[in-house]
């Protein structure tokens, strides 16, 4: 922790040219973007195992606070993108090193350029969603903040208890194998990090194109609030039929999983890739920075390394369960339920079809 | 000119003064071409005694006077006052342990310098004429580059992987070990190699690039490091580093 606090104190005291201020932002964006990897890649699931919670988070992530932080993870992607890239090109040809500033500057020019189209597609949708459909009223609107923090409890939760799981495993790991040795002077080679260092490489450049398509897709062809309101799924070309009258988030996630071209799930496929290879590297990046921060005590190293490999292999067993398994036409029942919730919390009206669909139900 | 120096002092034996503080001084009479070892030694001479530093040569070759020069890492004897302005800030590099004043405890920073084996290995017996191993001019250019370090640490210190982790071997002994392992002469590269696989070797590099600017020797830092790490993952140093024509 002193180490951390040292870092970062000295880290603004002391003038590094650009490269310096590039790695502040590759870890910041990356700790970020993993972050919110945690909560998408177990609230997705949601939509399978338990249609009622997907829905809520999906009015959650509908709330303005969440809406400010879309924009922010479209950025941090994207930056951690282009500047990922920069860093392979350097770490593979270290002889075209006196380019990397000028790769610093324009690595934030791009962003800047790909972002600006990017952010007016995704603000049409915030303005569609507030004008066209006044979906919030004002006096409703801090309930709705209020709820939506409510909703990420169990994720607080969920991360307290996965801390303490790492703290058992460290404090096991440590009972077993006793202090790690001291850096001895011809140690043994390790292959270990050499296979990440490559590892974190591929991964990012093979997960750039796919992040990128799905970004598009999902937050700017179709936005947030598209999940509750469109009729077609993008990317799907309606081969499954459009979404019914009263459209629910479970639905379109039915839709977008079901659809197959050629007997291939398209997007279960895609999505899986996704999930392995972000996870991994999301994860290995993550451990990076705490043991970079904790390399004073054996005790808080081994707990962020636990911390980190608990996490993914939770990410990637939720995550996986939720793409492989079959899907049910009822889940879409049970969303609805949780639908007419949600508009009695804000205080509205439910939709005609909405009524006729639960009515017909019973 | 007048110049103002504002400097990062600790005296460990005076009561009041264990805990780091700024001190300024104001110096007259100073050219834009002072360096800023020598106005350190008139502030020394003239005005508190009690003032230290670590200097030998100063004339950078030996490199004991590296400091942190209005932010950046410096050798106080190659740095005039006219590329730094009117106030300067100096401070002891970071990540080592203050002594005093500006003067820090280099054994960590030589203890890593150590592992790496940076000195020659060849149990070839010598060859007839008992005079040199030959090697080419394209060969020797290789590691030309990482043969002109002094030591001073101003790439180590400011590297924010090492303030973070004072384990990471840092760059001046990637510097050193890849003088060696990069000599066609020379006999215990892949063992030096091992040694900077390990985790707290080169992989905590982030390529940052503060090491290559900070070098007072100019030594391409960042880059010597990138070809350490490319010759691990290959497993071994032939044919990383392009062979260069001669100019």
């Amino acid at each position: 922790m002193t180490s951390l606090v040292l870092t970062v104190r000295e880290t603004l005291r002391y003038r590094g040219a650009i490269g310096q201020w590039s790695w502040v932002l590759h870890r910041l964006t990356g700790v970020g973007v993993v972050l919110f990897l945690a909560l998408h890649v177990i609230d997705t699931s949601w939509a399978v195992f338990y249609p009622d919670l997907y829905v809520k988070a999906i009015a959650a992530y509908q709330s303005p606070l969440f809406t400010l932080g879309e924009f922010g993870l479209v950025f941090a992607v994207v930056y951690h993108a282009f500047n990922g890239i920069r860093i392979v090109i350097f770490d593979y040809k270290p002889e075209l090193w006196r380019h990397q500033a000028q790769a610093a500057v324009a690595v934030l020019v791009l962003t800047l350029l790909v972002l600006a189209p990017v952010f007016l597609g995704m603000l049409s949708h915030v303005v569609d969603f507030y004008v066209t459909e006044a979906a919030i009223a004002g006096d409703k609107m801090l309930d709705v903040v209020v709820f939506s923090i409510l909703e990420q409890l169990p994720f607080i939760a969920g991360f307290v208890g996965v801390l303490a799981a790492a703290i058992v495993l460290a404090a096991l790991y440590s009972l077993i194998r006793g202090d790690a040795p001291a850096r001895g002077k011809y140690p043994q080679a390790s292959p270990i990090e050499r296979f990440w260092w490559g590892f974190m490489r591929l991964s990012g450049i093979l997960i750039v194109p796919l992040v990128f398509g799905h970004l598009a897709l999902m937050h700017v062809v179709q936005g947030v609030f598209d999940i509750t309101a469109a009729q077609e799924v993008a990317g799907t070309m309606a081969v499954n039929g459009t979404i019914g009258a009263a459209p629910s988030a479970v639905e379109f996630v039915y839709h977008r999983w079901s659809y197959a071209a050629g007997g291939l799930f398209v997007w279960r496929v895609y999505d899986l890739f996704l999930l392995v290879l972000v996870t991994i590297h999301g994860f290995n990046g993550l451990r990076y920075v705490l043991t970079d921060y904790t390399s004073g005590s054996d005790f808080a190293r081994r707990t962020a390394v636990a911390l980190c490999t608990v996490m993914a292999a939770i990410l990637l067993a939720v995550g996986g369960a939720s793409l492989l398994v079959p899907l049910e036409k009822d889940i879409v029942d049970e969303a609805m339920a949780a639908t007419a919730e949600i508009y009695e919390l804000r205080g509205e009206e439910l939709p005609a079809a909405l009524e006729a669909y639960l009515t017909e139900d019973q | 000119m007048d110049v103002t120096f504002r400097i990062r002092r600790r005296n460990p034996d005076v009561p009041g003064k264990e805990k780091p503080y700024w001190q300024e001084f104001l110096l007259a009479d100073v050219d834009p071409t002072d360096r800023v070892l020598e106005l350190l030694h008139r502030i020394k001479w003239e005005q508190d005694g009690s003032l230290s530093l670590r200097r030998s040569c100063a004339h950078g070759v030996c490199g004991s006077d590296a400091m942190r020069i209005n932010g950046v890492n410096r050798l106080a004897c190659k740095i005039l006052i006219r590329d730094v302005g009117e106030k300067v800030q100096v401070e002891p590099i970071l990540g080592l342990p203050v002594i005093k004043d500006l003067i820090v405890d280099m054994e960590p920073f030589f203890d890593h310098y150590k592992q790496v084996m940076p000195f020659f290995v060849n149990d070839d017996p010598l060859p007839e004429d008992g005079r040199e191993r030959l090697q080419t001019q394209d060969d020797r250019q290789q590691f030309d580059d990482t043969t002109k370090c002094i030591l001073c640490a101003c790439c180590t210190t400011s590297c924010p992987s090492f303030w973070a982790n004072g384990h990471y071997v840092g760059p001046a002994a990637i510097v050193g070990a890849h003088r060696f392992i990069f000599d066609t002469r020379d006999q215990a590269g892949k063992a030096r190699l091992d040694i900077l696989s390990e985790p707290n070797g080169v992989w905590r590099c982030r390529t940052i690039f503060n090491c290559t600017p900070a070098c007072p020797r100019d030594i391409e830092v960042t880059k010597a490091i990138g070809e350490v790490k490319l010759a691990i993952r290959k497993g071994t140093n032939v044919g990383i580093i392009e062979s260069s024509a001669i100019h």
